[in-house]
């Protein structure tokens, strides 16, 4: 640790702050850079509008779960039930948009399921007192149940110019996610997004502080439950309809890509661009494994090797050091 | 106040009274004498015996997850191993092998194998147990997939017909073999070595290590187990089922956490025992029977059980407050 030396003005102190903060992810960027390069070989038309669309598409919803896990890491929680709210908001989405209440009904519908569930979560793993591991494995029954109760088997329907819009030859999904991205940054600068690694680091000493730190942690239950519902919202988007199990594979996938995005499970270890990186490398992964005619069986394996071996390395490195 | 908390027996009776693991089997007496009056045919012997025999599955998962998280992890490859020994023991039957006992003993043994395999990515990669244990579960499903090619195998293997069907005495052999599981377990976790080991490590790494546990070994010891009794307990489901599958093990994973903490070992590591795990297990299939009764739709039904595990997690499952 070396300490920073005295800024003359509070613009070089923030980039310093920063330029260290990119010490822990600079070798996961050159990764992703290498991934990006291989799979811009194998598929040119990247560069092309609509190549760049789909590409995003691919990642937008796994960002939005990368970064809903890295919130609750970042403040020393964890959700099992990522994936069970990602097929709640898509079954919602699927259930309302076509009715009465419209598109914008239908999103303030999924935006207040996810904001509620959240908050409903995150005041039982902190005002209760029970382990978050347990509530939210016992909570992806609750939400899982309920989005079966809300749509029992495939169906609904989104209107097709809003799946154009957001999953047709528009990059809008990537403008989206910087959207979502400035919304992260602006939100770290309120009392609250201050709060969030100081409760996560050190919970006791940041209460003594004068840190709200239970206002933080639960926030942040809420705000993980909004983007993931808000993943549902484009999964079902991108398929033209809902399907109560579409997200099951989310809950690994976003622990994954906060791991590899070098967030700790302690709390207040890692940063957002980490985790995006992380999720970036992952659905690059699972790109590259497609164009190369892997079975998804195989699929699988690598899938566990490559996420054992990259967390594992970085580690290795530090012990032997 | 004065006699009876004075004497040591008194002491002795008070202490195990307000446990942890006594609390859960008082709730277990409540639902049961609560569901009996309520349902006639719940109260029945044979139908608690059978409660108890499902149980014994769960019971077998959670023995060597209550290691794992006692020593400060937690197995997320549980359901996976389970599906495993299931799958790959009629695969590992051989002519010259009558009772089957060979096939079994090879059967527990890839599982062991496996759960080492967890253990060195924890100890030695240095891995964080749930994302070594997730991605096991996602290597071994993928394995799962080309071994069986998705289909059903059925097991032809007397002794794991046996352990599914019999009653010697009127009790089924998966309660026996449950029985004599906890015996050892309860043993090697509260009167030996190794057990105070595990409960050190769990409660401190570091100073564990600094006073010479060996923590590589425990570590690699501790994920064995949990390999270990989930083989068993894919063993004990398929004789139980007839039929193995890909996906049979799925249940066993909340069900084993829960069964674990519900018994109130504490998922943070270092406080706990396995007398707290066997009531937590037959409330879970109590539960799961309870809402079978009920005749909801599947929806409600996973809604159902998981309010419960919640509502019954604020009964028994709360962290100290850290300020």
């Amino acid at each position: 640790m070396s300490i920073i030396p005295y800024a003359r003005a509070d613009g070089a102190l923030y980039w310093q702050v920063q330029a260290r903060r990119n010490i822990g992810v600079r070798s996961l960027f050159l990764v992703v850079l290498a991934f990006l390069i291989a799979y811009a070989v194998l598929f040119p038309g990247l560069f092309t509008v609509s190549g760049f669309a789909k590409f995003t598409q691919s990642w937008f919803p796994l960002a939005l779960v990368a970064m809903a896990q890295a919130i609750l890491m970042l403040t020393g929680g964890i959700s099992l039930a990522i994936g069970a709210t990602v097929s709640l908001g898509a079954v919602i989405a699927a259930t309302t948009m076509g009715g009465p209440l419209g598109i914008a009904g239908g999103a303030a519908a999924v935006a207040l399921a996810g904001l509620g569930i959240g908050a409903a979560t995150g005041f039982i793993v902190v005002r209760l007192r029970l382990p978050a591991i347990v509530v939210t494995l016992a909570g992806s029954f609750i939400i899982g149940g309920a989005a079966l109760l809300i749509l029992p088997r495939p169906g609904g329907s989104i209107p097709a110019w809003l799946s154009d819009l957001l999953a047709g030859d528009t990059p809008a999904a990537f403008v989206l996610l910087v959207v979502v991205v400035l919304l992260w940054k602006l939100y770290l600068a309120t009392p609250l997004g201050l709060s969030l690694y100081a409760a996560g680091e050190n919970p006791v000493g940041a209460y003594r502080s004068g840190v709200p730190v239970d206002a933080a942690r639960v926030a942040a239950y809420a705000i993980s439950g909004l983007l993931s519902t808000g993943a549902g919202l484009f999964v079902a988007a991108q398929t033209g309809s809902g399907d109560p199990v579409i997200g099951t594979a989310f809950t690994l996938n976003s622990i994954a890509a906060a791991v590899l995005g070098g967030i700790g499970f302690l709390g207040g270890q890692g940063t957002m661009r980490g985790a995006l990186a992380g999720s970036l490398l992952l659905s690059l992964m699972i790109s590259v494994m497609f164009f190369l005619g892997f079975t998804p069986v195989a699929q699988y394996v690598a899938q566990g090797l490559i996420i054992i071996g990259a967390v594992a390395i970085p580690q290795f490195r530090k012990v032997q050091q | 106040m004065t006699a009876w908390t004075d004497s040591a027996g008194g002491r002795r009776a008070r202490a195990i009274l307000t446990s942890r693991p006594f609390l859960t089997l008082a709730i277990v007496v409540a639902v049961w004498i609560a569901a009996s009056i309520a349902s006639r045919g719940f109260g029945a012997y044979g139908h608690l015996r059978y409660l108890v025999e499902l149980g014994a599955v769960i019971g077998l998962v959670a023995a060597g997850q209550t290691f794992v998280v006692i020593a400060g992890g937690i197995d997320l490859s549980v359901a996976a191993i389970v599906t495993v020994s299931a799958i790959s023991l009629p695969l590992l039957s051989w002519q010259a092998d009558p009772t089957g006992l060979a096939s079994v003993l090879a059967v527990v043994a890839l599982t062991t194998a496996i759960g080492v395999v967890n253990g060195l990515g924890v100890a030695l990669l240095r891995v964080h147990p749930m994302i070594m244990t997730l991605a096991m579960a996602t290597f071994l499903q993928g394995l799962l997939i080309i071994i069986a090619g998705g289909s059903a195998v059925t097991a032809e293997n007397p002794l794991v017909h046996w352990l599914g069907n019999a009653r010697p005495a009127g009790i089924p052999a998966g309660i026996l073999l449950w029985i004599a599981v906890s015996v050892l377990v309860l043993t090697l976790m509260h009167a030996t070595p190794f057990g105070a080991r595990i409960f050190a490590m769990g409660a401190n790494p570091l100073a564990a290590s600094l006073s010479g546990v060996p923590i590589i070994s425990t570590t690699l010891a501790v994920y064995g187990i949990s390999g270990f009794t989930a083989g068993l307990a894919g063993v004990l489901v398929l004789g139980m089922n007839g039929q193995g599958y890909v996906g049979i093990g799925d249940p066993y994973l909340l069900a084993s956490i829960a069964a674990v903490v519900l018994g109130g070992t504490s998922i943070l590591g270092g406080l706990g025992t396995y007398a707290g795990t066997i009531p937590g297990a037959i409330l879970l299939v109590t539960i799961t029977a309870l809402i079978t009764v009920v005749n909801a739709s599947p929806g409600w039904r996973s809604i159902l059980f998981g309010s419960l595990i919640l509502g019954l997690l604020l009964l028994s499952g709360r962290e100290q407050a850290r300020r």
